[in-house]
């Protein structure tokens, strides 16, 4: 049985709260496993997703030519629609795979993070970049020691959007198996129990909202000064 | 407020129609046996009807957007208002979780008697839809040069005709593309409603994946695509017939911001 399809034995029963808490108790392990499943899937995404990205956006940045195919194939993909897209892939890696889910949900912060880091380096001041070169400093000490850092607050606005939007996306890798708290969505939906649905739409929201918050303070903590130069501008 | 028996009755009165109304094709028929068949595009569930169900849903959900987005944001940008709120929209125009949203929707809709559809996924959509063309129209119209807009106040133009002889006209194509990425992430998105209970095209992956019939599953994936793709052809061939040549001229030297 998929998640999809509908109940053949109709278990509805009379009366159906959205949410009843005593199932939230009784099945609390089932409930965490699927927040922990629903990280997983988006951590190994985003990892997946900033590996490619980081490799699009250093051959966009050395050959500017190249800006323009790479953004117009990202931004291909970010428009594929999802369902299709997690179908297309459940043949070829199969159902149980966890690559089936990852790969789609990484394609689509292509988009998002590629755009965002090419910002980011494009975005360091030309003087600090011949402050460096005058330095003496070697290409490759000056994009890690001086280019990177100042492109921080980008990368990080990059990955925090696409974190959130992957976080969304995973409930509809529900539809091939996976899906962590999309998965309780289905088996809400398959008995018509509202519980498990109520708990899974909402829990995945809060963990994108949570998601947020994170990285946010993580930005923060990275690049300081943003924070110093907003309290002294103000 | 109904009682809880009647909830209980509404809900399986909906799950069994819908029950009822799964397409079952046999495994051995191969794609292209099925899509060129005369069945399979006709009658409840076939292709025509749930294309019909996805294109009406769609067009509702972009026009509602635009109706409510354009002149909002319109207005903010020319009073020079809610900077702070669309740079809050920025990030997370890209987040909006439809599937979580549209699940939240489904038990409340049907405890009203509303069913499993249109409501939970088209307020779901809309939220997904009404972004990308808010900003767009806000970013447009705020990042116009002074120029114009000062020499049509001058010229004793009163506000609202700035807003829509000069402001609305200048800022038009980018507005255009806010829409055209609007109705592309919804028509993208739409198959999900074929997983919540209701139907669309979607319904070919759902009843698929649920038979284990890849017949049904391809023929969903290349229906869903296709219209993707479509859709995104026709905002190209609106353009050029919507903007005047001048706008779009002048588009393309500044540059699309919202691809």
């Amino acid at each position: 049985m998929t998640p999809g399809s509908l109940p053949s034995v109709l278990l509805a029963e009379a009366t159906n709260p959205i949410i009843r808490w005593e199932w939230v108790v009784e099945e609390w392990d089932q409930i965490w496993q699927a927040i922990v499943e629903h990280i997983t899937l988006t951590m190994l995404a985003m990892v997946l997703g900033l590996i490619v990205s980081a490799f699009l956006a250093a051959i966009a940045l050395r050959y500017r030519w190249t800006m323009t195919p790479i953004t117009a194939t990202t931004s291909l993909i970010y428009t594929l629609p999802s369902v299709a897209l997690f179908a297309l892939l459940a043949p070829v890696f199969g159902n149980l795979s966890r690559w089936t889910a990852v790969l789609p949900l990484a394609g689509y912060t292509l988009l998002i993070l590629v755009t965002n880091i090419v910002a980011g380096f494009q975005a360091v001041p030309p003087a600090v970049r011949d402050a460096a070169d005058g330095m003496g400093m070697s290409r490759a000490r000056r994009v890690w020691t001086v280019d990177l850092p100042l492109a921080v607050p980008f990368i990080i606005t990059g990955i925090r959007i696409a974190t959130v939007s992957t976080v969304g996306m995973v409930t509809v890798a529900a539809i091939i198996g996976q899906g962590g708290l999309g998965r309780l969505i289905f088996s809400g939906l398959r008995r018509a129990f509202w519980t498990p649905m109520t708990v899974g739409a909402s829990l995945s929201i809060i963990l994108a909202l949570v998601v947020d918050a994170v990285i946010l303070v993580i930005g923060l903590w990275l690049a300081p000064w943003q924070r110093r130069r907003k309290s002294a501008s103000s | 407020m109904a009682t809880s028996t009647q909830v209980g009755l509404i809900v399986i009165a909906a799950l069994a129609s819908i029950r009822q109304s799964q397409t079952a094709v046999p495994r051995d028929i191969g794609f292209f046996e099925w899509f060129f068949d005369a069945d399979t595009w006709t009658g409840a569930t076939g292709i025509l009807a749930s294309l019909q169900d996805t294109v009406i849903l769609c067009a509702a959900v972009t026009l509602v957007a635009v109706a409510v987005s354009v002149p909002v944001a319109a207005i903010l940008a020319h009073l020079r208002r809610a900077e702070v709120s669309s740079t809050w929209l920025v990030s997370i125009s890209r987040a909006v979780p439809t599937f979580a949203i549209a699940a939240l929707l489904v038990p409340w809709s049907l405890e009203r008697g509303w069913g499993f559809e249109p409501f939970p996924i088209f307020t779901a959509l809309l939220l997904l839809a009404l972004v990308p063309i808010y900003l767009n129209t806000y970013t447009a119209i705020r990042q116009l040069p002074d120029g114009p807009v000062d020499a049509a106040r001058a010229l004793g133009y009163s506000e609202r005709s700035i807003l829509t002889r000069v402001e609305f006209a200048l800022a038009s194509s980018l507005i255009f593309s806010g829409i055209r990425v609007a109705a592309i992430q919804v028509v993208a998105t739409e198959p999900i409603r074929a997983f919540l209970g209701g139907d669309g095209l979607g319904r070919y992956v759902r009843d698929g994946l649920g038979q284990n019939n890849s017949t049904l599953v391809i023929g969903g994936i290349v229906l869903i695509g296709g219209l993707a793709a479509i859709t995104g052809l026709i905002f190209v061939a609106l353009e050029r017939l919507v903007l005047p040549n001048g706008v779009r001229r002048l588009s393309r030297q500044q540059g699309d911001i919202s691809s």
